[in-house]
């Protein structure tokens, strides 16, 4: 190997380096805090060497202030905007990739307005709305809140796997006797498998991470992690060795989809990047 | 030869907004025939193919297979077969199951697919390759891969859509004997479309010359290539393009730049003409058309030689013997029935 050629390495390895280190220094923060004591965790200078306990893991897991139910309110609503925000927007999107039809730019376009709104101007709105059909603090109401930006997302993101497949594809499929709908699920869903995984992986870790609606919508019988952890903060004290190992442990699942789906979430961001035009 | 597979155009027009594609085409492809449609890019050959696919839908006209209306049918129900340009090969599925896939969608019970995927395999030589994914294969197999997922249904009707232009100039000659006798042995009715003369002519049963969204000729390739309808077709058809000089023409003689050149037809009256002589028709000689060479291209066992007359670019093709060298003053001639007269305005043969 040329010596420049090495030299380049090791500034990329550097520059990698530390923006790892920036990254990850909270998350191995909050790690360590897990495992302190709250006077360990409040010690000034801090301390590095301490002895690791297992009793906030304890408390958040089975004790008085279990989060456990949380995970459950959180997997429910995640899982329940996932499932349908894919049963929409695979269809949606297929179409918009692919027929024709009047308004079809106007259409394709107001889903991105729809992510432009500040989510902020939307929970007084929101809130009213609930409130009046009776939906506040259940899981239909807080899934279908999530559904309103996770359903454009989706459709937007998907859009473009669609269109990276060839009509040919199709048009194949169609001479070779399969119609509209089994040329769908024979022959261009198999290809977009990848796409449709990032995007119910994304719209799983946005429903999984919000907080703000969850706070807001929910209430004592909807109550995701997000806003369980955030009922450790309080006026008279904050418990922070609790806060960050209901935060590791809400992370898990957040982190094994990660290592998981890296491989097709980095395609996924960069999908559209680079693509063949001269289609019709 | 089987006896379906006839395809019938009247008056087929399609639009596509305000622009016009096809000028309403009349055509009739007879069973069992390699119909070749054949024109530049643009000219509305692949508009007809995808008509005849039902891929496309008519503005106006009707399309009748086998004396059936087909117009509004939808391709899965036309019973015909498609090579795309692309090849369009399912990249999931192996080749097995690429070439099962048309059989499996009607139906057919598994080990009678694989049966027919093998024998369909066997007929374009991929047999060995029935387990790879297309992304492993070369060009060419993919090519057969396509081929074979066609041949598997024995449809009425085969489209090929350039299927040959992907292929590197050895292979698509490989390939195209091969297709021959594939279409040969089949028996089936093969609609072709290409853009390359060659092709056309060394395939077709009959041609096709479409120009501009319409059928400039119909034809056999050698009446095609002898007796061009037009003076576009006669420019289109042949390499190098067939030479094309304005004179007067009185009885059997045309004059240009004030040389008097025999033709084999004679008019009644005097009239403006345009002289088509093709370049492989073209002699130099003793007499004839003064003319200079600006170039000779040795092509091996003949040559092209690039010349002026009267200002304008000619082309003579023959052998080195005759050529001469760049400079050369030179005459140029032809036997009186080798010339194709064409009126200047129209373009028609007269």
């Amino acid at each position: 190997m040329k010596p420049s050629a090495s030299h380049r390495q090791i500034a990329l390895a550097a520059v990698a380096g530390f923006g790892l280190a920036v990254w990850t220094f909270p998350v191995i923060w909050g790690l360590l805090t897990s495992f302190k004591t709250e006077r360990d965790v409040l010690a000034y200078p801090p301390v590095w060497l301490f002895k690791p306990t297992l009793d906030s893991y304890r408390e958040v897991l089975f004790g008085a202030s279990s989060i456990l139910p949380n995970i459950v309110s959180s997997s429910i609503v995640s899982l329940a905007a996932t499932v349908i925000t894919m049963l929409f927007a695979i269809p949606a999107s297929y179409a918009l990739a692919r027929l024709r039809y009047p308004a079809k730019r106007a259409s394709g376009f107001y889903v991105l307005v729809t992510q432009m709104l500040p989510p902020v101007g939307l929970i007084i709105p929101y809130y009213l709305v609930l409130q009046k059909i009776g939906w506040l603090d259940t899981y239909t109401g807080l899934t279908v809140i999530y559904l309103t930006f996770s359903l454009p997302f989706a459709i937007w993101l998907m859009v473009s796997y669609f269109e990276d497949i060839p009509f040919e594809m199709e048009e194949a499929a169609l001479l070779d006797r399969a119609g509209r709908l089994r040329a769908l699920w024979y022959v261009i869903l198999p290809q977009v498998r990848g796409g449709i995984a990032v995007t119910a992986i994304f719209v799983f870790l946005n429903a999984w991470n919000e907080f703000m609606f969850a706070v807001v919508l929910g209430g004592n019988r909807v109550r995701p992690v997000t806003v369980a952890m955030f009922n450790f903060i309080s006026v008279e004290q904050t418990l922070w060795s609790r806060l960050a190992a209901g935060a590791i442990l809400a992370m898990l699942p957040v982190i094994l989809i990660g290592i998981f789906a890296q491989r097709h979430i980095v395609k996924g961001l960069t999908v559209g990047a680079v693509k063949g035009g001269g289609r019709r | 030869m089987s006896a379906t597979g006839s395809v019938r155009f009247e008056g087929v027009v399609k639009r596509h907004g305000t622009t016009t594609v096809l000028h309403g085409i009349d055509l009739a492809i007879h069973p069992g025939e390699f119909f070749v449609l054949l024109g530049l890019s643009g000219s509305g050959k692949t508009t007809a193919l995808r008509i005849m696919a039902g891929l496309e839908p008519v503005s106006g006209g009707r399309v009748l297979m086998d004396g059936a209306d087909v117009t509004h049918k939808e391709p899965g129900e036309r019973d015909v077969a498609m090579v795309f340009q692309s090849y369009a090969l399912y990249p999931h599925m192996t080749v097995a199951q690429n070439i099962g896939f048309p059989l499996k969608m009607v139906g057919v019970r598994p080990a009678e697919i694989e049966r027919q995927v093998a024998d369909a395999a066997a007929k374009v030589n991929i047999g060995h390759l029935l387990e790879r994914k297309p992304g492993q294969l070369s060009g060419g197999q993919q090519q057969r891969c396509a081929l074979a997922r066609a041949i598997v249904r024995h449809p009425r009707l085969f489209l090929l859509d350039e299927p040959l232009s992907n292929l590197d100039a050895k292979l698509r000659l490989e390939t195209r004997l091969e297709l021959h006798a594939l279409q040969r042995s089949l028996g089936a009715t093969t609609v072709y479309v290409t853009h390359d003369q060659e092709e056309a002519m060394t395939l077709a049963d009959r041609i096709a010359v479409f120009m501009e969204g319409h059928i400039a000729q119909v034809g056999t390739p050698r009446e095609v290539f002898a007796k061009p309808r037009t003076m576009a077709v006669a420019a289109f058809v042949g390499t190098p393009q067939m030479n094309l000089i304005p004179g007067t023409w009185a009885n059997d003689a045309v004059t240009a730049d004030g040389h008097v050149l025999q033709v084999a037809q004679t008019t009644p009256a005097p009239r403006d003409v345009m002289l088509g002589v093709r370049p492989s028709d073209m002699r130099i000689a003793a007499t004839g058309l003064p003319a200079r060479i600006e170039r000779v291209e040795d092509l091996g066992d003949s040559a092209i030689v690039s010349l002026t007359a009267g200002g304008r670019p000619l082309k003579v093709k023959g052998d080195l013997q005759n050529g001469g060298k760049r400079g050369d003053r030179v005459f140029l001639s032809f036997t009186p029935q080798a010339a194709h007269l064409f009126d200047p305005n129209d373009g028609a043969r007269l």
